[in-house]
């Protein structure tokens, strides 16, 4: 799967999608809209992220699943929630 | 996350794959393991990352020493972690890595095994005490020097493996947690010190009496 651009290889900045296309009937969909704040995590931090949903939210069950220990899990979770609020906080400004 | 058990992972951060309880269950047998080892070559880690051999003790006492030195750097980091860690962490973990970091004790208790490493530390104190010339036994002298190698060795594992159980178990890392660590290792080496040396004073001085 190709991986979803979150940033401007130019200059760094935050990108957001200008257009979006039907699957089905081709229709094309112009505007500025921008990116969810999980789209703007890597496609790793992305998937642990819907593990842990599955596991419904528990890190002991996602150390069993990912045969690590918890503490290795939660740093995971605490670095993925340190990169969410600073991408918050960068959007506010 | 990349899963792969790499054996230099397993070696110097074993913390990525064990925690919790099951680490703290492993650690206290470490310390036991090692206790019993060093009771047969009357080896002492008396203090957090001190390891002496020559005094004759009980059983009991070198398993003592053990747990002073894992609790003295466990609660002492416990309390830094607490200050410096961003982020909520359970006790268990740290208690647990802890106390599995000392595993390299291990090795050094049995490397301690051979009775050239006593006969040559005991003639070596004599010596320094009565004063006058030297005499070494050089064979003696050489098993000393490769052993003393091996525990300094075995000593820099366990340090680097005590940092690595305070960096996962906190959550902290780079020059803040390293700073943090080697204060707390120095404090927490004053402290066990300072509580063997009270337990040996009363302990040893009351049994013998």
């Amino acid at each position: 799967m190709k991986r979803l651009p979150v940033s401007c290889p130019s200059c760094d900045g935050k990108l957001t999608v200008k257009q979006l296309l039907c699957d089905k009937c081709q229709t094309e969909v112009e505007g500025l809209y921008p990116l969810p704040p999980l789209a703007a995590l890597t496609s790793e931090d992305q998937d642990f992220i819907i593990e842990f949903i599955k596991a419904s939210g528990s890190l002991k069950e996602m150390a069993t699943l990912l045969k690590v220990s918890y503490p290795t899990v939660r740093n995971r979770l605490d670095d993925i929630i340190g990169k969410l609020k600073r991408s918050e906080s960068r959007d506010k400004k | 996350m990349n899963t792969d058990k790499k054996p230099i992972t397993l070696l110097f951060n074993p913390f990525v794959y064990i925690a919790g309880g099951k680490a703290l269950a492993l650690g206290l047998l470490t310390i036991l393991v090692a206790s019993l080892l060093g009771s047969l070559s009357t080896t002492h880690f008396d203090g957090v990352l001190d390891t002496h051999t020559g005094r004759a003790a009980p059983l009991w006492f070198f398993l003592v020493e053990g747990v002073i030195a894992w609790l003295c750097l466990s609660l002492v980091l416990l309390i830094l972690g607490r200050i410096i860690s961003q982020t909520s962490f359970r006790s268990i973990d740290l208690l647990g890595t802890q106390a599995l970091a000392r595993w390299p004790t291990i090795f050094s208790a049995l490397v301690c095994l051979p009775p050239a490493v006593r006969r040559f530390s005991n003639q070596l104190l004599e010596q320094i005490k009565r004063g006058g010339e030297f005499h070494i036994n050089v064979a003696d002298a050489a098993v000393f020097a490769v052993v003393l190698l091996a525990i300094i060795v075995f000593t820099c594992w366990m340090v680097a493996l005590m940092y690595k159980s305070f960096s996962i178990s906190c959550n902290v890392k780079g020059g803040k947690a390293i700073g943090t660590f080697i204060a707390g290792l120095l404090i927490a080496e004053i402290l066990s010190l300072f509580c063997i040396w009270s337990l040996a004073k009363h302990a040893l001085a009351s049994s013998s009496t």
